[in-house]
């Protein structure tokens, strides 16, 4: 009935294969950034990070970082809060609409985000709101907003209603059950689907594609360059781009466990 | 789908009586660097009730897990008949097993479930469907059940399917994994009693594994008890019940008074014991031994009245137990004694009272050694 | 109890469907309302008129509808074929592995899904990674393997990957083992245990992941603008064309309306099929 040693390692041998084709085209953009040649070939020749330097010092990739630094971080709070109660509606509460809530709840993460952000676009100008980096916010909501709401809702679902109702019948208060047990309690999915807003904002391209207005994302820039003529800061600003990601990510993984020292050490 | 043949019989070693339907020889399984099972060896009858009891840990799962295939043996073999089975994967093996969880495929209706093992066989859906309804009978569950989900079925419902599911399948031997250890006590008993009867009326070969000894008296021909990888004691409930081979199996069997004892020859000895002298001539003890008295065999002493046993003890507290009285006693070094009785037999006593229990050699059993 | 549990309800949903009411739902209608308006306005002050729908078939735009569908459909079949094994191992063989798996495909999310297909334009190339190498190394150069029909599919696969892994994943860890076991034991072949137990046990992964493939699949514009080249001009683009370069919002928001009518209609009635409960928090 176990698999047997060859399928186990069949299966290892095809899961490290996908992995590696996963990542190849990263490290493709990787290399292509420190390549030296203005028109990119491989093999590369000659190795430089001469294009670090220039993007780091231009003002557009600067502007870029702050408007996606900035789109990103509004998106992750605004998630969190409104993905926590969202949770609670989706998987702990027994309420009449729950089922069309959950059905709502998908329906934006099965949209095609474009057209999305083409029916955004429309119904700004409908309502004569000028598209900047603050609808971008909005369009980004509506797509990670909801996968917060997901996120939190495995974690929701997997605590036991019955320690609110302790916390109840001894004695607290609906704000102080939230605050005493459903807040602690739904804390590591609230911090994942943070870490998951931001991540998912700061990469977005379809979504910003037709909100940003003026302003411009770091995604969208890097599209705009790709389809209408290669910039050999192309790479350069992918490369920066995913190490940026990658540093959030890493904090991200890590920070739990340094908080967890950090209190273990006050209360020794 | 039928076995193959591997070998064309068992060794001449390993070789049983004519009716032996199961052979183990030498089985033995290791998990890491963790012995489940110690070399084993056993014989099954054929149309045999055969229940292995064992405490969790035992092996007893490993084992069953082994019989039907879904873990494959370090070493040793099992012959079903003259086939050897133990390297055919659980599809291949005409065995089935009735799983804990029952297992029961919640996406299918009653009826589906009892076919499916017919379905795989690519049975016409007509003659499968009236094996089905067939089978819904034998296990009193009445016809329109076939179409029924498996969701509003209750406990002893799915029970029944589970087994009308093994059943369809037809095996040469039906493996029961504690598959009554979720229901309450009442439903057990009865299913317990219908799975006896259904024994009885099919003929076929039950391997049934238990960690209730109790459970496994009520159904079994013969029990084999497990204990830490290896068979304790292997014999009739009677036998077991009466002679139990060692104090784990002793113990095994509920409340059941033990005392160690010595003797030289012609006297027997034991702590807190007053023992008829010249016992120990009559039992042939010599060196340590284990006394394992029931809570029936002992008596409440009257003043001046003897036994061959006797143990002086202050009364601690009265539980009943229906149509008879429990009674827990204080004895001596902080050990507990328990006495069963009739309800017409109840004492007077208030707990704190000082008592005299007494037993007689023919109602106790002795086991020979440390 | 129930009726704080009620009201907190109402209450916890208000945040979030206030969100989706007001920059999903509203959109959505206003997308609606422009596709029946006369060609080439821009607001939504005229008498309504189906003239969007009708220049969809004069002008061929069902061309576009068609290949879109049709690689979404090979996209997620694909999808499907080789997500099965892994997911499988996830759900039952691998151990630690499963961990460094989930961990390893969802950072590829995090990562601009265009800067991804550039890297395969980099691979991809003539000159680039693949081509580029091989030549080094005296293969016979070739042209590259981008801009074709494909290379665009491929894209598609590549992007949607965890889409369709996590929910076959999940999927796949609802079917009992006991039930597969069980199984065996009365006789299934690997065959007969994958089509009679699994697969339907795993359905609402199944489900979720085709759909979710197929839907994003069919809306997508990134694979085929930067690996396609022009070979085809996929639905999202054409929708794009017409609100930018067009100038013709009716005509977009009708081409936009056909692909939500489709999409919305695979994904209701898929979604209405799967409890939802079980396949988030496998509650029984």
């Amino acid at each position: 009935m176990k698999p047997t040693a060859v399928t186990r390692a069949l299966l290892l041998g095809y899961g490290i294969l996908v992995l590696a084709i996963l990542y190849l085209p990263i490290v493709a953009v990787g290399f292509a950034s420190v390549s030296k040649a203005r028109y990119l070939t491989f093999p590369i020749r000659r190795y430089a990070f001469d294009w670090y330097g220039e993007a780091i010092a231009s003002p557009t990739v600067s502007d870029l970082l702050a408007t996606s630094l900035r789109v990103a971080a509004i998106v992750t709070v605004i998630s969190m809060v409104a993905g926590f109660f969202g949770a609670l509606a989706y998987a702990r509460y027994q309420w009449r609409y729950r089922r069309l809530f959950q059905k709502l709840i998908l329906l934006p993460i099965f949209f095609p985000q474009t057209v999305l952000g083409l029916a955004l676009l429309i119904w700004f100008n409908a309502i004569g709101v000028t598209p900047t980096w603050k609808t971008a916010v909005i369009a980004h909501l509506v797509w990670i907003g909801p996968i917060a709401t997901l996120v939190i809702a495995i974690r929701a679902y997997s605590f036991d209603p019955a320690l609110e109702e302790a916390a109840r019948d001894m004695g607290c208060t609906t704000w102080s059950v939230m605050r005493e047990v459903t807040i602690p309690l739904l804390m590591p999915g609230v911090i994942s689907a943070g870490l998951f807003a931001f991540l998912l904002s700061w990469g977005n391209f379809p979504l910003s594609l037709f909100t940003t207005g003026a302003d411009s994302t770091l995604p969208e820039w890097l599209y705009a360059k790709m389809v209408s003529g290669y910039s050999p800061l192309v790479p350069t600003v992918g490369m920066l781009s995913v190490a940026a990601s990658a540093l959030l990510l890493a904090i991200g993984l890590t920070l739990p466990a340094l908080l967890r020292l950090l209190r273990g050490q006050t209360t020794d | 789908m039928r076995p193959n043949v591997l070998e064309a019989s068992a060794p001449a070693a390993i070789k049983a009586p004519a009716r032996t339907i199961l052979t183990i020889a030498g089985l033995e399984k290791t998990f890491d660097d963790f012995t489940a099972l110690h070399g084993i060896d056993l014989h099954v009858q054929d149309g045999e009730f055969l229940t292995i009891v064992g405490p969790s840990g035992s092996g007893k799962t490993t084992l069953i897990r082994l019989l039907v295939g879904m873990e494959t043996p370090t070493s040793g073999s099992i012959w079903l008949r003259d086939q050897r089975i133990d390297e055919l994967p659980p599809n291949k093996r005409p065995t089935c097993m009735v799983f804990q969880s029952l297992a029961l495929f919640p996406h299918r209706t009653v009826g589906e479930n009892i076919e499916f093992p017919l379905k795989i066989r690519g049975t016409p859906a007509a003659e499968r469907k009236a094996r089905a309804l067939e089978l819904l009978t034998l296990l009193r569950l009445p016809p329109d059940y076939y179409s029924k989900r498996i969701q509003q079925c209750s406990g002893g419902e799915r029970q029944r399917v589970a087994l009308a599911r093994a059943l369809a399948f037809d095996p040469e031997i039906l493996f029961f994994d504690e598959p009554l250890s979720a229901l309450d006590y009442r439903l057990r008993k009865t299913l317990e009693k219908e799975l006896k009867d259904l024994h009885a009326r099919t003929g076929k070969t039950f391997i049934y594994i238990t960690h209730s000894l109790e459970e496994a008296m009520v159904m079994s021909d013969r029990i084999a008890i497990m204990r830490a990888g290896r068979f304790e004691q292997i014999a009739t409930p009677d036998e077991i019940y009466a002679r139990p081979v060692s104090r784990f199996v002793a113990g095994f069997m509920g409340e059941v008074n033990l005392f160690d004892v010595t003797a030289d020859g012609t006297d027997m000895a034991g702590s807190g014991l007053v023992i008829r002298p010249g016992l120990a001539a009559e039992t042939g003890l010599k060196g340590p031994g284990t006394l394992v008295v029931r809570p029936e065999a002992v008596r409440f002493l009257d003043f001046g009245e003897a036994a061959d046993f006797q143990i002086q003890g202050v009364l601690h507290a009265e539980y009943a137990l229906g149509s008879r009285l429990q009674y827990e006693i204080d004895l001596a070094d902080d050990r507990k004694g328990t006495v069963e009785v009739l309800r017409e037999q109840r004492i007077t006593g208030k707990p704190g009272t000082d008592v005299r229990l007494g037993w007689d050699l023919s109602s106790c059993h002795l086991i020979k050694g440390a | 109890m129930d009726r704080l549990n009620a009201r907190l309800g109402y209450l916890t949903a208000l945040p979030i469907t206030a969100l989706l009411l007001l920059s999903f739902v509203a959109p959505l209608v206003v997308v609606a309302a422009f596709s029946i308006m006369p060609q080439k306005v821009f607001s939504l002050a005229h008498l309504p008129d189906f003239s969007a729908y009708g220049e969809i078939l004069r002008q061929g735009y069902w061309r576009s509808l068609i290949w879109s569908l049709g690689m979404a459909i090979a996209a997620t079949a694909i999808l499907f074929v080789i997500s099965w094994p892994l997911a499988f191992a996830m759900a039952k063989v691998y151990r630690r592995f499963t961990l460094v798996l989930t961990v390893g495909v969802v950072m590829t999310l995090f990562v601009s899904e265009n800067i991804r297909l550039f890297g395969w334009v980099l691979t991809l190339m003539k000159g680039g990674l693949i081509e580029g190498y091989l030549r080094s190394w005296g293969f016979a150069g070739f042209d590259g393997l981008l801009y074709n029909v494909p290379v665009i599919v491929f894209g598609l696969v590549y992007v949607y990957f965890p889409f369709m892994l996590f929910p076959l994943a999940q999927g796949i860890a609802m079917v009992p083992d006991d039930a597969r076991e069980a199984a065996v034991d009365l006789g299934a072949s690997r065959w007969q245990l994958l089509r009679e137990v699994e697969l339907p046990l795993a359905a609402p992964g199944i489900v979720i992941g085709c759909l979710l493939c197929f839907v994003l699949s069919a809306g997508a514009i990134a694979e085929s603008k930067l690996l396609g080249g022009q070979a085809v001009i996929v639905m999202g683009d054409e929708v794009e064309t017409a609100f930018t370069y067009g100038q013709n919002w009716p005509l977009g928001a009708a081409l936009a309306m056909v692909l939500i009518a489709i999409i919305g209609a695979v994904a209701l009635f898929s979604v209405s099929r799967v409890d939802l409960d079980a396949m988030f928090g496998g509650r029984k």
